[in-house]
């Protein structure tokens, strides 16, 4: 055993994340450090050192744990260290503070009162106690009463009492004593003695989800019918995380991963999808478009000398929609827009058709991220479906045919995920995109070329998965040919990750390098844009488009 | 059928406590021998308030897993009073099971628990009539004359204890 704890302190010494290793460890006498390096950096999950998913099992010997540190370090009995720790919350650190900063009040809120000793005391002497809810009298072996020791009811009434509560749901868990001027908590152990198993199950079925639910840490996988739970450490970077179920969502809002958007516009994107029919009527009947920032205003007072809000600033007449400067050529004429009175007697002005324009401009633009939006989701649920049937049936094709192990086929997996990373990703930029400031114009170029090159790319990895192996597949191909394919889809999959990477880092900081590019000192922001970010011959994704907006506009002038 | 049997067992238990032992403020009878879960009760308005004076009918019933559940209390003589509703249901916390109330907006101490009775209920209610509470009212056109118009409240219940007498 001392050797045990020997190689216990040299690897605490070294930091290393032991926990797991202890059996491999232990198994052989010749202890090699360095084989233990490689053996640990190769076993340690990739990415889930921020998370955790929880089955049933788990949750319940977490909860567990809690209860029995706090059982321990309070000197409580568990139901009642299980009590305390519900009332805050499954937070063991948040009970211990107020525990010790005033033990009564905590005490007194969750109706455990005095010391926690649930005894009759007071009806030793007698031989036969009254019942509090049905009044007949009983031998004090048929009653109980709760931690007050002072409420006595019988066993036919307190199942009966127990149960309705059960029933009516999670209040249960803070069910008192029947005597309504009294606090004291019904606590499980009573709870088990009494009701029927089924209502026994219920209870710590709701003391579990409580465990959940309340618990700052901790929620339940949002995919139907999943019944795991992740616990996520908080601050510790992203929020994406992969349930054992496969699905994958962003912990902080319960939605679907999708980076690189945020939270609110990722709420702000499933609202307006959600309520986008109702609305569009409304739009389309009650207000006009700004002329030049497409932003719809309705107008409810006021004269027709329109000014669009900040950032547009657009001076317009609301009658013809025209700048309000080449508008006023005689002053106290405002009112009554000649343009448009003149325009309207001509019959070249139809308002109502114009008003129809200038919402469906609006419109468009929306359904335009909006299918895409859709678009990529629905490549992605196919790309799902298709890399299931390969992994089902066509990589064993696939190894009969050019009698390859599956190992060296890999590639052809790793494709198809990054297919479906990629469409997830690609797809919540056009939410993105939708939400971009119109004004901000060298961010949109900036965004449209980023977005736009890495779509490419996907395309481009797509077509090679899905049509040329099918080709592979399907028609008889001499084996050199197929290590050439898998040379190319390998470098398609690699060049297409690095896209999706520079955008997701572009989109996630804002979208900053054109801040520091508009200020005019571009080329030495190259050099700190993204560290990781590979770079292609020599330049960053940045650079080239930055050369490619200067020759743009260079060429306008 | 044997969580109803326990709730008929305890409902005659206690009609037979109230009239051997008749308490003051109420009457309590069956409205039908038969059927021990309808209870017809007389309601004597409370001295000093606005009620005195006046003798209000109600009809209490019962539910077959009572006490585990609250009876319902509704008044058949016209009533006015911010926590009663037009149809004379009246509207208190301790007449509400505990789940009842998922915003928390009553205390659970001041809801339902079986250890309530009769005697209790009714006394909450004869309470009830001499404080009204009017943040939650069942009535909201009594509870706006009983804060800003005070008068007309008044005269509004003068007329049902008239009424109330005239039915005797």
């Amino acid at each position: 055993m001392d050797s045990e704890d020997d190689i216990h302190d040299a690897t605490d010494l070294d930091s290393l994340d032991g926990g797991d290793f202890d059996d491999e460890r232990n198994s052989g006498d010749d202890y090699d450090f360095e084989e233990e390096l490689v053996e640990i950096s190769s076993k340690i999950p990739q990415q889930q050192q921020h998370y955790t998913v929880l089955s049933e099992a788990d949750i319940r010997q977490l909860q567990e744990d809690d209860t029995t540190e706090v059982s321990n370090v309070l000197s409580i009995s568990k139901v009642f260290a299980s009590i305390l720790l519900r009332n805050c919350n499954w937070s063991v650190s948040k009970l211990h503070d107020d525990w010790f900063a005033d033990q009564d009040r905590v005490r007194k809120s969750v109706g455990l009162l005095g010391l926690d000793r649930p005894v009759v005391d007071q009806f030793q002497n007698a031989r036969e106690v009254v019942c509090g809810i049905c009044f007949e009298s009983y031998p004090l072996n048929q009653i109980k009463t709760a931690a007050c020791g002072y409420h006595p009811f019988c066993n036919s009434c307190w199942p009966g009492y127990i149960s309705t509560s059960i029933t009516d749901g999670p209040g249960c868990l803070t069910l008192r004593c029947p005597d309504p001027s009294c606090d004291a908590a019904v606590d499980q152990d009573m709870i088990n003695v009494l009701v029927s198993d089924e209502d026994k199950d219920r209870y710590s079925q709701y003391l579990l989800r409580s465990y959940v639910e309340n618990n700052r840490t901790i929620k339940w996988c949002p995919a139907p019918g999943c019944e795991y739970a992740v616990n996520f450490v908080m601050g510790a970077g992203s929020y994406d995380v992969a349930c054992n179920c496969t699905y994958s969502f962003c912990w902080n809002c319960t939605e679907e991963t999708h980076r690189p958007v945020e939270c609110e516009t990722v709420q702000k994107w499933i609202q307006k999808n959600s309520a986008e029919s109702e609305n569009t009527n409304w739009i389309l009947a009650n207000s006009k478009p700004c002329p030049k920032c497409k932003r719809p205003i309705e107008k409810n007072s006021g004269c027709m000398h329109m000014t669009c809000s900040d950032p547009c600033r657009f001076q317009f007449c609301w009658l013809c929609l025209g700048s309000w400067k080449e508008h006023c050529s005689r002053p106290g004429q405002y009112y009554a827009c000649n343009r448009y009175e003149t325009a309207k007697q001509q019959g070249v002005y139809d308002e109502y058709e114009r008003r129809r324009k200038m919402a469906k401009n609006l419109l468009e633009r929306y359904s335009h991220y909006y299918e895409r939006w859709a678009a990529n989701e629905k490549s992605r649920q196919k790309a799902v479906n298709d890399l299931q049937q390969m992994k089902a049936e066509n990589i064993e094709k696939l190894t009969v045919k050019f009698s390859m192990p599956e190992s060296q086929l890999k590639f052809i997996t790793e494709a198809w995920l990054q297919i479906i990373e990629c469409r997830l990703v690609l797809k919540w930029t056009y939410a993105y995109g939708y939400y971009l400031p119109e004004h901000e114009q060298i961010k949109r170029v900036y965004f449209e070329f980023s977005q736009g090159e890495a779509e490419a790319g996907l395309e481009r990895l797509h077509l090679c998965a899905e049509k040329e192996l099918l080709e592979y597949l399907t028609s008889e191909q001499p084996t050199f040919a197929f290590h050439d394919f898998k040379r190319r889809l390998t470098g398609l999959t690699r060049v297409t990750r690095t896209f999706f990477e520079n955008l997701v880092k572009a989109l996630e900081n804002g979208l900053a390098d054109v801040d520091v590019y508009s200020v005019g000192c571009s080329r030495s922001a190259s050099s700190s844009y993204g560290g990781g970010g590979k770079k292609k011959g020599g330049r960053t994704v940045y650079e080239r488009f930055a050369e490619d907006y200067d020759y743009a506009s260079d060429s306008e002038f | 059928m044997a969580t109803s049997t326990q709730a008929s067992l305890l409902l005659h238990k206690q009609l037979k406590d109230l009239t051997r032992h008749p308490v003051d403020g109420f009457s309590a009878g069956l409205v039908d021998d038969s059927n021990i879960f309808e209870w017809s009760v007389t309601i004597i308005g409370p001295p000093d308030t606005l009620y005195d004076g006046g003798f209000f009918n109600a009809i209490m019933s019962f539910p077959s897993n009572y006490p585990c559940s609250p009876p319902t209390v509704r008044f058949t003589s016209e009533m006015w009073h911010p926590n009663v509703y037009p149809d004379g249901r009246v509207c208190i916390s301790i007449l509400h099971a505990p789940g009842d109330d998922p915003n928390g907006y009553e205390l659970a101490s001041e809801r339902w628990t079986p250890v309530h009775t009769v005697e209790s209920i009714v006394l909450s209610v004869i309470s009830m009539l001499s404080s009204p509470n009017d943040e939650s009212p069942a009535n909201v056109e009594a509870a706006k004359d009983w804060r800003d118009k005070r008068d007309e409240f008044k005269k509004k219940v003068s007329r049902c204890v008239r009424k109330s007498q005239e039915m005797l």
